[in-house]
């Protein structure tokens, strides 16, 4: 999973507001051409640990390198950041904050209304250019805030909840433009609580908690550490097997059938030749991984 | 600085360009005018007729005097008669007041009570009656000695009308006295030529032309003292709106992504400075404009007005107090708005800043009226207060140079130093949501940062 130096590499950071301890004795990395899930549940510690890699706070104790730096105002300029909490001027038109927010990170005005007509027609907003923001819906004004985030074309764009609040048409088009920044070698790190979403775009994963980091690696490995065997069974008898205690532990079931997980020693080979020795007529047999979902819940239960 | 630029070009252009601006811009003289004139009109205003004043003469021979002495007293009011102390050299400003009221008082009307063999406490119960039912609003008695005693009662419904009271007191004062000097040979002609009063008129030292100056200095010194107070508090206001608003809306963790929340800061200020800037300059080109061609054109239609000159060095004076005085009140407002969640908090928070500025303000009384004493002196040197009252002894009576750099310098001390502080305290204040700071949470960041 390692290929290059990191993006950005986190080194033991500890933040603290007053008594209350926001990220403690953090590590992790970050590198180029990743989708980084930074997930955790809210109040984790999530929005704190990006505000530090972005230069907006700065660690108590800990070092963050980006691009392989010390982190410094110049820094800024190739970090696009999308944060949790939207903004834009009510009253300034949707074209004139746009290339506010690209001069602001030093790209020049004739380049800014050339990627902004591109991103505004991309996005389906080309007509609202002129219009102030206070009149934009509000998923309009997500896309809008988007543009800000990517308008200097930054090689780490941080997305925090870059989906809440958009219509599932929206999210496909986001998603989409996501994956072809990955493509085209840009870092990502999107933070998250919703799991079916970062289960599907991210390559990594850090799971963090009460300010502690929890848990980390890429999907694959993840899962894998979680493989719990469990397998998804549809069947036409076959109760008796079932009811077997040496093969099987636990059995859930649910409107689509049943979810059955393996007593230890047990495999699913041994499983599907008993269920073939008594006569079953076998209509799904899938060995299943945990979601994504389902280890956060019982990582952050488990914590808690 | 490339980030500086585009935060100050954009607090320029959004601000310049919107309605506000434009409607603020062509109102504004007239709104500073109103405030000039409105103590005036409101004093002139004079509701229902004239006072009835009916006046019981036991002496049976004072009426006539006194009818013609109010006749006398309503054409020149000021020319006779005054009490010696009614002008002392430092008029406080209820007896500016005053002075405007009795000029529009209007001239009571007065009626004889023929006595026709009542006793005085008859006639007095018949009065009351008459004044109960606002047939009169009040009556005079004048005693048989009268002129030896100088004392006459006036009996009326309304005690608070202090300008029907001096006003009949002065007629009164008059006639008493004429008798006096009847009763003593003496020709009353004779001492009305003999002590006709001496007409001064002001000229400000150092002015070039000696034109005359008849209260208009006044009202520049005025102009000047208000023009600073509105400038500053409305755009002290406009800074204390954007910087909640970056705030409330998250804007700032944005902004703070992107630049040295210093920079965004600085490049705040600056920009909504150039906009006051502008605006003042607009209104100092009509200014100078209407001196030049307005006055001419209002003498040539019999409205002549004197507007003192003022020479060119006074304006860079104004524009640099202006600057101090900007910088030393947004810098505090921006500092609020960093401070609380919403423009309620902030309206509240503010509070005690427009009390100084509007104390800075009332300051232009006593200091234009002695711009030369120590406390004039003294109050042009704090910080807070000498953006107004500094530029108000200038046109007053400009103070030595020493005094004015002085001032200036440590003006600007001040708004480093405001700077500095309220640079640590924006950065952390900006990205606290939830809750308005405490005091101890600033002090804690201040050390921090």
């Amino acid at each position: 999973m390692t290929n290059g130096h990191p993006t950005v590499s986190i080194d033991n950071i500890t933040k603290s507001f007053g008594d209350f301890i926001a990220v403690s004795e953090m590590s992790l990395a970050v590198y180029p051409g990743k989708i980084f899930g930074l997930l955790g549940p809210n109040g984790a510690g999530k929005t704190t640990t990006i505000r530090m890699i972005v230069n907006i706070t700065a660690p108590d104790s800990g070092e963050i390198r980006v691009f392989g730096q010390q982190i410094t105002p110049e820094l800024q300029d190739r970090i696009g950041y999308l944060p949790e909490e939207r903004g834009l001027y009510k009253k300034m038109k949707v074209g004139d904050q746009i290339k506010y927010f690209a001069a602001l990170k030093n790209v020049g005005a004739k380049e800014a209304g050339q990627r902004m007509d591109r991103w505004l027609a991309r996005l389906k907003l080309s007509e609202w250019k002129n219009k102030k923001s206070s009149e934009l819906s509000k998923g309009m004004q997500q896309k809008v805030q988007f543009i800000n985030a990517v308008i200097h074309e930054p090689q780490l764009l941080i997305l925090d909840e870059p989906f809440s609040g958009l219509d599932p048409v929206n999210v496909e088009v986001l998603k989409e433009i996501i994956l072809e920044l990955k493509i085209a070698g840009k870092t990502i790190i999107f933070s998250t609580h919703q799991m079916e979403v970062a289960e599907k775009i991210c390559d990594d994963i850090c799971l963090i908690n009460r300010s502690r980091k929890v848990l980390e690696g890429s999907i694959r490995e993840v899962k894998r550490g979680f493989s719990r065997n469990a397998v998804a069974l549809r069947l036409v008898g076959g109760e008796s097997v079932l009811a077997d205690g040496s093969l099987i532990s636990k059995v859930k079931r649910d409107s689509d059938g049943l979810e059955v997980l393996l007593a230890d020693g047990a495999t699913s080979q041994s499983l599907l030749k008993a269920l073939l020795a008594a006569d079953a007529i076998i209509e799904r047999f899938e060995m299943i991984e945990p979601s994504l979902h389902d280890i956060f819940i019982e990582k952050v239960t488990e914590n808690a | 600085m490339n980030k500086l630029l585009a935060v100050i070009k954009r607090e320029y252009l959004q601000r310049v360009r919107s309605r506000m601006f434009i409607v603020m811009t062509i109102l504004g003289p007239m709104v500073i005018s109103l405030f000039g004139i409105a103590p005036a009109v409101i004093f002139s205003i004079r509701a229902g007729g004239p006072v009835k004043v009916a006046v019981v003469d036991q002496t049976g021979t004072m009426y006539s005097s006194l009818y013609n002495s109010v006749m006398e007293e309503a054409e020149e009011p000021d020319s006779t008669n005054r009490p010696a102390d009614a002008r002392t050299p430092n008029d406080n400003q209820s007896e500016r007041f005053q002075t405007m009221g009795n000029q529009r008082v209007e001239v009571p009307e007065l009626q004889a009570v023929s006595i026709g063999g009542r006793s005085l406490n008859e006639i007095k119960a018949e009065l009351d009656r008459r004044v109960g039912a606002k047939e009169l609003d009040g009556y005079l008695i004048l005693p048989g000695n009268l002129l030896e005693n100088g004392a006459a009662e006036f009996v009326t419904r309304n005690t608070g009308d202090v300008f029907t009271r001096r006003f009949l007191q002065r007629a009164l004062s008059r006639a008493v006295s004429q008798q006096r000097l009847i009763a003593a040979n003496i020709n009353v002609k004779t001492v009305e030529a003999l002590s006709k009063p001496v007409e001064l008129e002001a000229t400000k030292i150092g002015a070039t032309d000696r034109k005359r100056d008849s209260g208009e200095a006044f009202a520049l010194v005025f102009g000047v003292g208000f023009v600073m107070y509105l400038t500053i508090l409305l755009y002290g206001q406009q800074i204390l709106g954007a910087v909640i608003e970056e705030k409330e809306t998250r804007i700032a963790e944005i902004l703070f992504s992107s630049a040295r929340p210093f920079t965004i800061m600085l490049g705040k200020l600056i920009g909504v400075f150039f906009v006051a800037f502008t605006q003042l300059t607009i209104w100092g080109l009509a200014f100078v404009a209407f001196t030049l061609y307005g006055v001419e054109m209002l003498s040539a239609r019999g409205m002549p007005i004197h507007i003192p000159t003022i020479p060119p060095s006074y304006f860079l004076y104004f524009a640099l107090f202006f600057l101090m005085g900007y910088f030393i009140y947004s810098t505090i407002y921006a500092l609020v708005g960093s401070m609380v969640t919403t423009a309620q908090e902030g309206g509240q928070l503010a509070m005690p800043i427009i009390l100084l500025l509007v104390i800075g303000f009332y300051l232009f009384l006593p200091v234009s009226r002695s711009p030369d004493s120590s406390f004039a002196f003294w109050v042009s040197m704090i910080p807070f207060f000498s953006p107004i009252t500094m530029p108000v002894r200038i046109v007053a009576q400009t103070p030595p140079f020493w005094e004015i750099a002085l001032s200036l310098f440590v003006g600007f001390t001040a708004v480093a130093l405001l700077t500095w502080l309220a640079g640590r305290i924006y950065r952390i204040g900006m990205l606290m949501t939830g809750k308005k700071a405490t005091i101890p949470e600033v002090v804690r960041w201040v050390r921090q940062s």
